[in-house]
């Protein structure tokens, strides 16, 4: 008989050290997508106590902007356009999107509710969250498009890979494609610049002060209201990223796509504790690597499993996630 | 005596609104049920135009498949109207969210209740057929569905019995048996390869022919058959990727969504392995699985006739030919309520008999084969149910450009 967790001795044994990096490697990637994500839920979370369940639906709309602007200028097979101003007109059109949405959300659904009892908002987030992904659905007629970034530069008739998917360097004989590079590159900028923006920066500053005393901070003659959009703004930006970034990657957008990212991101604000930047990040990458990890040594099956596996047993043993109970930083 | 005449002024208006509503219902039903139970034998005045329900995945992870089948079926009502003007169908929809099978429940009874439906298309997956056939069998109607091909539906195996009640369940494509055989002969026989790696969707049509390929390969000797599983939400492959030997030959991926089959293509590609992708019916889809040297199993579909021409002229260029059998069972429907009809009335028990004895020519299914369906077992794989004649799988192989060419 062979026992389940013989089987997994068996795949580690198989699979050896290079296996492992590589994992490791699938692992971090998607953990800086679900990283950004996690960042609005926090962001939001921190300044308002709201669960914005819509943000998930945020960066759906993200990624397909992003895939609107790579259709507008000609597409993977026939790009108008140079590859690397063509990836900036992505991510500008996809995160400059998403920011404007996120503000048009809390500008209608959550600022009238500002005063009302909180399970007022979080309903109005769940409704929100259906809106925009059944609008997307009526408009898409529930197709799933590809980025096709494989195909971005390559050629058409061998198969072979577009300089994005080729490898930028090889760590024990697994490589680590430009595309990879560019999804991790791109997360630890953002990263660094809001984290930056919060401690650095007059907005930064209120939006701390929001945090933790709305009211004593409008007192103060801080414009709350303002302070809040840019919050949502600033979040929905970085989801507007990540879904970008999910579609150069990996390549997939469609309308649903917003819900199992969102859930997961949220278990990674939570993990790393809500409310808490590095938190946030470290969360991300920790559902990530995890996700990579059961898949790879349990089975497919098995990654949500172990995700959501993770989100019971932080909420049991460490409610307040890593970072949480510290409160290094909040906004 | 002012106040007699009122009232017998209101007791005429309700003799008159009753009467009115009598011959109303009347239009839809000779025979006023008193559930779904009583609509079985119910008689319905046929009039110009006939209802059909056609239960799809509208919406849900399996959307961009279900609006691919209700394309097809809304393309035979323009044709069959434009050629039947006095034996119209109309297409009543009930979105089944697949994987949902609870929503499939809801439209299954709501389908059941509507007395004016007298045919019906879909489900589209196996497992929304095993949830809901009790409905339908309770309400008379005959399930036709274009797209459910577990063989339990229509077949007992071993020591499993057939799921669904005989004369109840009928479907235009062969089951996952025959597709199954024909995938693991190709590979054995044709392609020589024998380290293959198959990975399900976790869905009952994946695991189905999962199960059969992998059990016909390891029946051969000298075969190295690996097997895995993932969700049908996942859209990043790279850890089950890192699962795969890197001296696998075929990677077998029976899914039921063909953009995940050219995501996986690319991933693997990505990854650096240079397995040969093989996938069934499920990821049949010119212009969306484009992998080059990829196999794919489906009818042998004749991409050049006039009608698929038809069709794709008036949908972008797309085939979307995993649509196909939900054409042939929309016209399976027709063609046995149009029978049904000579009288001028009809009922859902009439429809389910023809729809057992109709026979769609080969060039009128579209499907490469006529659709006739068995009324006892056949070989090891069919049952009544299943397609008879010469209905079975085709190989196609993907090559430059993401052209589709039949090799088997």
């Amino acid at each position: 008989m062979h026992l389940p967790l013989l089987n997994i001795i068996d795949t580690v044994r198989q699979l050896g050290w290079g296996g492992a990096f590589e994992l490791l490697r699938n692992g971090i990637v998607l953990g800086s997508v679900y990283a950004l994500i996690a960042l609005g839920y926090t962001m939001v979370y921190g300044i308002l106590k709201l669960l914005n369940f819509a943000h998930g639906d945020i960066y759906m709309v993200g990624a397909f902007l992003g895939y609107g602007v790579l259709s507008i200028l000609g597409g993977p097979l026939a790009p108008t356009i140079a590859m690397v101003p063509l990836i900036l007109l992505m991510f500008l059109g996809g995160m400059l999107g998403s920011g404007v949405l996120g503000v048009v959300v809390e500008r209608f659904a959550y600022r009238p509710l500002r005063n009302a009892p909180r399970i007022a908002p979080l309903i109005s987030a769940l409704g929100v969250s259906f809106f925009l992904a059944n609008s997307a659905l009526l408009l898409t007629h529930g197709e799933r498009f590809n980025y096709a970034m494989y195909q971005l530069g390559g050629d058409p008739n061998t198969g072979l890979p577009g300089p994005l998917n080729q490898p930028a360097f090889s760590v024990a004989g697994r490589p680590v494609t430009v595309v990879q590079v560019l999804v991790v590159s791109t997360s630890i900028a953002l990263m660094i610049a809001l984290t930056l923006l919060v401690s650095r920066t007059r907005l930064g500053k209120a939006m701390r002060a929001t945090s933790y005393d709305r009211e004593a901070a409008s007192m103060m003659g801080i414009d709350t209201d303002r302070v809040i959009a840019s919050t949502f703004f600033i979040g929905s930006v970085l989801a507007g990223a990540a879904g970008v970034m999910f579609g150069l990657y990996i390549g997939e957008t469609y309308y649903l796509m917003g819900f199992l990212a969102g859930l997961k991101a949220f278990t990674a604000a939570v993990v790393g504790g809500i409310g808490s930047i590095p938190g946030a990040m470290v969360g991300g990458l920790l559902i990530g690597v995890t996700e990579a990890y059961a898949a790879g040594y349990v089975g497919g099956q098995w990654s949500d499993v172990a995700v959501f596996g993770i989100l019971i047993l932080f909420m049991l043993l460490r409610p307040s996630g890593l970072f949480g109970a510290k409160t290094i930083q909040k906004v | 005596m002012k106040k007699l005449s009122i009232v017998a002024m209101l007791g005429v208006l309700a003799v008159l609104a009753t009467a009115a509503t009598g011959a109303s219902s009347a239009t839809n039903a000779l025979q006023a049920p008193t559930g779904s139970a009583g609509l079985a034998n119910a008689l319905v005045t046929c009039g110009t135009t006939r209802t059909i329900g056609i239960a799809y995945p509208a919406t849900g992870p399996a959307a961009s498949i279900g609006q691919q089948q209700f394309r097809w079926a809304q393309f035979f009502q323009t044709r069959w109207n434009k050629a039947h003007p006095k034996d119209k169908v109309k297409f009543v929809q009930g979105d089944t969210k697949l994987p949902d099978t609870a929503a499939a429940l809801a439209v299954a009874h709501q389908f059941a209740s509507n007395s004016s439906i007298l045919g019906l298309v879909g489900p589209a997956g196996s497992q929304e057929v095993q949830d809901t056939v009790a409905v339908f069998k309770s309400a008379g109607l005959a399930v036709v569905s274009g797209s459910a091909t577990r063989v339990l539906l229509t077949r007992s195996v071993g020591g499993d019995q057939r799921e669904t009640p005989a004369g109840y369940f009928f479907r235009t494509v062969p089951n996952d048996g025959q597709q199954g055989d024909r995938v693991a002969s190709y590979i054995a026989s044709k392609l020589k390869k024998k380290r293959v790696y198959i990975i399900d969707d976790q869905e009952s049509y994946s695991q189905g022919l999962a199960d059969q390929v992998e059990s016909n390969l390891k029946a051969k000797s000298g075969y190295t058959v690996g097997r895995d599983h993932v969700a049908q939400t996942v859209s990043d492959f790279s850890s089950v990727i890192t699962r795969i030997p890197s001296n696998t030959q075929i990677v077998y991926i029976p899914w039921q969504l063909p953009p995940k089959a050219q995501l996986f293509y690319t991933q693997l590609r990505a990854a650096g392995k240079t397995a040969t992708v093989f996938g069934s019916d499920g990821t049949f889809a010119p212009g969306t699985f484009t992998g080059a040297g990829s196999y794919v199993s489906a009818f042998p579909v004749d991409f050049n006739s006039k009608e698929i021409k038809a069709y794709r002229a008036a949908h972008g260029g797309q085939d979307e030919a995993f649509g196909l059998p939900t054409y042939s069972a929309a016209i399976v429907n027709a063609m046995a309520i149009m029978k049904a009809c000579k009288n001028g009335t009809a009922s859902r028990a009439e429809v389910r008999t023809n729809v057992k004895n109709i026979k769609v020519p080969k060039a009128a299914s579209l499907l490469g084969f006529p659709v006739q369906f068995l009324s006892k077992n056949k070989g090891k794989q069919q049952g009544p149910g299943d397609m008879g004649g010469t209905a079975d799988f085709a190989i196609f192989k993907i090559g430059a450009g993401g052209k589709y060419t039949r090799v088997g």
